[in-house]
């Protein structure tokens, strides 16, 4: 027997023979997403991740929903350890009373010393890149849903690929992957001193 | 809560940390000299204008960390449900996965607002 697979299948020119009085086109077209054909089955959540992580295949928009997410988890792990080190400031996460100041101090500056290190700078450099890029573009998220920015409805043309974005909206996009830029390299500068030495 | 109004809330919240993060930012970084670096004056203990304990003694800048703080929480846990959400669309997955985050979201307000108060009284 023949499978459909994804590919419609073309009802025959007579088709008045195969299927009964009164079956119009879309009827035939469907035929192969019943219960049980792949179309309808529901993607596993492998499948959902793989190409929520990877779209390679997708346009830009597709792009901009995975990386928003994608800095989003990064950023809340980061805000996560951010909160608990900073505990470290009063002498760590035993003391819940007002600390004598010397033995806070000596406890930050022990902390302190674990941290000024290469590998946690090249990482808050990468944070400062995600959350430039979370800010901006989820400030363009924010005003689309507010229905700012979307630009007046236009007919949809047959052969024009599928589009979310409007012009202002691509704009603000490209505007957040360079602020991040921006923040990256500023923030490199001001842990490492990379320009200014 | 209904989702309408959990998803306006994470809005709102967002708009919240730009603008309170903002000042962090600014305090962390902006008030660096170009020829110093972040661990030569925002991370001094104190006696500086921008070490740690001057700002949390500041009483607005104190304030403005807890929004932060607050608004972060909401933000951060509200966003992990709606890709949980998106991954696995469970009911019983979701109902385990609003109670997990609302507990790490106590947690993190309960133990920052602890640093910030008490960091707050060290003299």
């Amino acid at each position: 027997m023949q499978t459909l697979g994804r590919q419609r299948r073309k009802p025959p020119q007579d088709s008045s023979h195969l299927y009964p009085r009164g079956t119009k086109l879309y009827h035939v077209s469907r035929k192969g997403s019943g219960q049980n054909s792949r179309i309808q089955r529901p993607s596993s959540t492998v499948t959902v991740l793989k190409t929520m992580l990877v779209p390679v295949r997708y346009s830009v928009e597709r792009w901009s929903y995975t990386l928003q997410r994608v800095t989003g988890v990064v950023v809340t792990l980061y805000f996560v350890l951010h909160v608990i080190e900073t505990g470290n400031f009063i002498g760590g996460p035993t003391v819940w009373y007002v600390p004598p100041y010397d033995f806070a101090k000596a406890y930050y500056e022990h902390i302190k010393e674990f941290l000024h290190n290469p590998i946690f700078d090249v990482g808050l450099v990468v944070i400062g890149w995600m959350v430039a890029f979370h800010a901006i573009n989820g400030l363009r998220l924010t005003l689309a849903h507010f229905g700012i920015t979307l630009g007046r409805p236009s007919r949809v043309e047959p052969e024009a690929p599928p589009r979310s974005f409007s012009t202002l909206q691509r704009a603000i996009f490209w505007l957040s992957i360079a602020l991040a830029v921006f923040a990256a390299v500023y923030s490199l500068n001001a842990l490492m001193g990379v320009f200014a030495r | 809560m209904s989702e309408r109004r959990l998803m306006l809330l994470h809005y709102v919240t967002g708009l919240g940390i730009l603008i309170t993060g903002a000042v962090h930012i600014w305090v962390v970084f902006f008030t660096v000299p170009l020829d110093q670096t972040i661990w030569e004056t925002t991370m001094l203990f104190d006696n500086h204008p921008f070490a740690i304990l001057s700002v949390y003694r500041n009483a607005l800048l104190a304030s403005t960390l807890w929004l932060l703080l607050v608004f972060t929480t909401f933000h951060a846990m509200n966003g992990i449900r709606v890709i949980i959400m998106e991954l696995i669309p469970d009911e019983r997955v979701m109902r385990a996965a609003k109670w997990l985050l609302i507990a790490l979201g106590v947690f993190l307000v309960v133990y920052g607002t602890r640093t910030i108060l008490i960091a707050h009284s060290i003299r």
